[in-house]
């Protein structure tokens, strides 16, 4: 069976065995909101999502916050403009060279109070800087910040790199007798820059 | 307390609460009449069908369906002390027969009836016990005799009401409020060592609470659990929840 | 008379230590689950809400699958459909052929385990790693999942620290792993530690992900309005995956289909609160084409779903998620582990799945279930998994399976039930039975003696009190 007749094979199965057919449902129900999103995504951040959380005023130097977050990092990999990097994404070769990465800074575009996710699109030609940094600097304006995944989906935009991902904390792993263990196999620490 | 409405209900006694807890038949008939109901019992009749049912046979129980819909069907309604059996009478007999069935419709679990029906609020009954309660599965999750713990809606147990209105009572819950107690029927024949394991945390849970009594709408659940009981020599008391709401009558 | 999963359910139970601590873990994730569910106002709506959309897709699923295409193609990912496990192999095959692949690093997937793709793949002489700490220690033990969501939770933090030493993971990666975790002086060969085991872990996954060719996923779900594909995780592995290999394979069961971000949004509220009682996977990845210079491959897979559509008691199995909380709930699973069963997915769902997979092999789960109707309630998509249980067993019969003995016990409470005199004298002499001797009643006429001590008949039926003395006062 070649592709074209397996793929119209399968559909006609499905369209034979259809007995009756529902309605997209209304999602009209009332959804959880915050009367302060912003004071309810820190929380989050830094409870159950278990990352750290920073607010930064207009006038603070962004350099100076990363270093005061993570004083022993190395290798800083970043393509926000003004961010001092030693590795820019955009102009690497291969993902690969990102490997000894000590902090990856990149942006956010929502936030969700509900469960600490903040959306990041790929804004860079290596994301793999989101995950393989041993700590991820997530810089998001708290003008950005929705209640709920509802009101999240409505808002996150896509660009040409076709990837974007919510984040929420850093990676985290119980399989081993279901202790919680910080750093499974991407970044081990997040801190959050809240901007205005 | 006195209902104005010329009520006669009919009494399903499910086939093992015939053979072996009468008491709770009776009990229940008492409790009926003293709330001025009346109460009759064809007796003609014998199980639901359940049992088949849950074993696989299902079709073996179409003439018991047939023949409960036959004896029940004229009463206003027809109240079993036995959740597991008028949940299955309700929602399984009409599947059985394959049509709506008149009896099954009006079948309701001791519990609901007095709740529900003739929103009981007032007893003479004493018991100056700690009982703890057993949430039956089919209870709660079938009956909605009590909110489900699974489920976020309002909390409420119909079962607690009642026992509520009995002077002297202590109630208590165990923890894990409604998991199974591993009876299930046959499941406790094909499935022996994880069905007792099963009844042996409960009945722990249920001793956990201090309680002298595990009572609750099922016999079927208490049976099992005594049953176990017996077999490790545990110290705790087996109690229908009617046997309650009836004593001092 | 026994099914293989009493007879292996009797073995598990038979350590009782072990049971208890299976038992607790998933009532735990349980327990997690309901504070998340008491919470949320909106919760029965998220799970009403979640059981119309997945019934709206799934009877309009060749229509969305089409869309899906159409998008997916447009967003730059190549398309493929397969009808069964062979077919999907092969395609796996070809793509790693053509792109000269000599090791794949692979996120978790059901539907992988589902196709035994990696068997497939071995043969071939292509080296498949399993990215999941989870499932990368069952791969090293050679064991299969016992959980779809926390697959090697049965496994013991000593037997995976034997593991790794084994594997010389330890080896290569202990002295390392133990900077800042274990105390200065502190024997990494023999430490347990699950911090420093997951840091171990850490690094020699790290190895793969720099080393292989190709990431391959799962999907939660996919999106037909956009094209995306949506995979949920807490470790980041499906994202190390695809983030340094070029190539990316994503393998799709055409159920997981959903139409827009409207419906992503619900199931992104329920799919981390049931499976793990957590408001939220770590990552929640969107893959909308390949990255810069590498391929996305995405294939379809039907495996037997497409007919399961035309199955009027069984076809709302098409609208599980996978996210295990009917296993977290079962009173049966908890206690008898995931091995009990023969199908490699466990639980209610999983004895669903099974019979509709393989009737003739999985008929034997169908006794792991007390009818309680816990899962049911849990399950964010609304499947009436236990009612679907209780058909199941009533064609057993004819499928030539059913019990002998519990047959023959039904058999004869028809025959009695069904002679209202017959039933009534057997009242009168059921008494005896109290009398007859343990050796005759705990014979192996069942399982009740087990465990049980036999019920006492009453002397007096409540046929027999009705007739005596309340029929009289009645009138």
């Amino acid at each position: 069976m070649n592709f074209m007749d397996t793929k119209e094979h399968i559909l006609n199965s499905l369209r034979k065995n259809v007995r009756e057919t529902y309605d997209m449902p209304e999602l009209s129900f009332k959804k959880r909101t915050f009367e302060d999103p912003v004071k309810a995504f820190i929380e989050t951040t830094i409870t159950t999502a278990g990352a750290k959380l920073m607010e930064i005023k207009p006038d603070d130097d962004i350099n100076q916050k990363i270093r005061e977050v993570y004083p022993d990092a190395r290798i800083i990999a970043s393509n926000i403009p003004g961010v001092e990097a030693n590795l820019n994404p955009d102009t690497l070769a291969e993902a690969q060279e990102l490997e000894k990465t000590d902090v990856g800074v990149i942006k956010g575009e929502v936030a969700c109070a509900e469960n600490g996710c903040v959306w990041i699109p790929q804004t860079m030609k290596e994301k793999a800087i989101c995950f393989i940094s041993e700590c991820l600097v997530i810089l998001v304006s708290r003008k950005n910040i929705v209640s709920n995944m509802h009101e999240a989906y409505e808002r996150i935009q896509f660009n040409d790199y076709g990837f974007g991902t919510f984040i929420s904390g850093p990676s985290k792993t119980a399989d081993i007798e279901q202790s919680l263990v910080y750093g499974a196999q991407a970044a081990r620490g997040v801190t959050i820059f809240l901007t205005d | 307390m006195q209902y104005d409405r010329k009520m006669k209900i009919g009494l399903f006694v499910p086939c093992y609460v015939d053979a072996l807890y009468p008491e709770v038949g009776v009990a229940t008939y008492k409790l009926l009449r003293s709330l001025g109901v009346g109460v009759e019992y064809p007796e003609s009749q014998t199980c639901c069908g359940q049992p088949m049912g849950n074993a696989g046979f299902q079709n073996m129980a179409d003439n018991l369906a047939q023949k409960y819909d036959e004896l029940f069907s004229t009463y206003e309604y027809v109240v079993a002390p036995s959740a597991s059996c008028a949940a299955y009478v309700r929602f399984f007999h009409p599947h059985i027969l394959n049509h709506e069935c008149a009896a099954a419709k009006k079948t309701l679990d001791l519990v609901e009836f007095l709740h529900d029906v003739l929103k009981v609020d007032h007893l003479p009954s004493k018991f100056p016990h700690k009982v703890s309660l057993h949430n039956s599965c089919h209870g709660v999750r079938e009956l909605g005799l009590s909110s489900p713990s699974e489920r976020n809606v309002p909390r409420f147990n119909k079962i607690r009401d009642l026992l509520n209105l009995v002077e002297g009572i202590t109630i208590l819950e165990p923890e894990r409020v409604d998991e199974c107690c591993g009876f299930g029927g046959m499941f406790s024949v094909e499935e022996p060592a994880v069905s007792t394991r099963m009844g042996t945390e409960k009945l722990k849970r249920h001793m956990a609470t201090g309680a002298e009594y595990i009572t609750g709408p099922d016999s079927s659940c208490l049976m099992h659990m005594q049953g176990i009981a017996k077999k490790q020599n545990l110290p705790i008391k087996f109690i229908h929840v009617a046997e309650i709401l009836s004593a001092g009558l | 008379m026994s099914t293989k999963h009493s007879i292996a359910a009797e073995k598990f139970l038979q350590n009782g230590e072990r049971v208890t601590r299976h038992d607790q873990t998933f009532w735990s994730v349980r327990t997690k689950r309901d504070t998340l569910a008491y919470e949320l106002d909106e919760w029965e709506n998220l799970r009403e809400a979640a059981d119309k959309i997945k019934k709206h897709t799934v009877t309009h699923l060749a229509d969305y699958l089409e869309q899906f295409e159409q998008n997916a193609t447009r967003n730059g990912g190549i398309v493929h459909w397969a009808k069964d496990a062979e077919e999907y192999n092969q395609i796996v095959l070809k793509i790693l052929r053509q792109h000269e692949v000599k090791k794949v690093v692979k996120s978790k997937s059901m539907l992988t385990e589902e196709c035994h793709l990696n068997d497939h793949l071995f043969k071939q002489g292509i080296d498949v790693v399993e990215t999941d700490l989870g499932e990368r220690i069952l791969q090293l033990m050679e064991l299969a999942p016992s959980h779809i969501v926390m697959p090697a939770i049965h496994i013991t933090r000593e037997q995976v620290a034997e593991c790794f030493r084994q594997k010389g993971i330890i080896a290569e990666h202990g002295t390392h792993a133990a900077e800042g975790i274990l105390p200065t002086g502190e024997d990494p060969n023999q430490s347990s530690d699950p911090t420093f085991l997951t840091r171990a872990a850490r690094y020699h996954l790290r190895d793969n992900f720099m080393t292989a060719e190709c990431g391959m996923t799962g999907a939660n779900f996919g999106i037909a309005e956009t094209g995306d594909i949506v995979v949920c995780t807490n470790e980041g592995n499906a994202d190390m995956s695809t983030s340094v290999p070029k190539l990316h394979i994503v393998s799709m069961g055409i159920e997981k289909l959903i139409p827009n971000y409207e419906a992503m949004g619900v199931f992104q509220r329920l799919l981390a609160r049931h499976g793990t009682g957590q408001a939220t996977t770590v990552y929640t990845s969107h893959f909308r084409g390949p990255r810069p210079g590498g391929e996305m491959h995405i294939i379809l897979v039907d495996n037997g779903r497409s007919s399961i559509l035309g199955n009027e008691e069984h076809w709302q199995t098409l609208k599980c998620m996978r996210c295990g909380a009917c296993m977290n709930t079962c009173p049966v699973y908890r206690r008898t582990g995931g091995y009990s069963y023969t199908y490699f997915i466990p639980g209610p769902i999983g004895i669903n799945l099974g019979m509709l997979k393989n009737a003739d092999e999985n008929y034997h789960n169908l006794s792991a279930c007390s009818l309680c109707c816990s899962c049911d309630n849990v399950c964010p998509v609304k499947v009436d998994l236990s009612t679907q249980i209780y058909r199941w067993r009533q064609n057993l019969d004819g499928m030539h399976h059913a019990d002998a003995m519990k047959k023959a016990m039904s058999k004869g409470m028809k025959v009695i039930f069904e002679h209202p005199n017959l039933y009534t004298s057997s009242l009168k002499f059921a008494p005896l039975v109290n009398a007859m001797p343990k050796c005759l009643t705990g014979i192996k006429l069942n399982g009740w003696t087990y465990g049980h001590e036999m019920p006492v008949f009453a002397k007096k039926s409540f046929h027999e009190i009705w007739k005596k003395q309340l029929r009289s006062e009645s009138v």
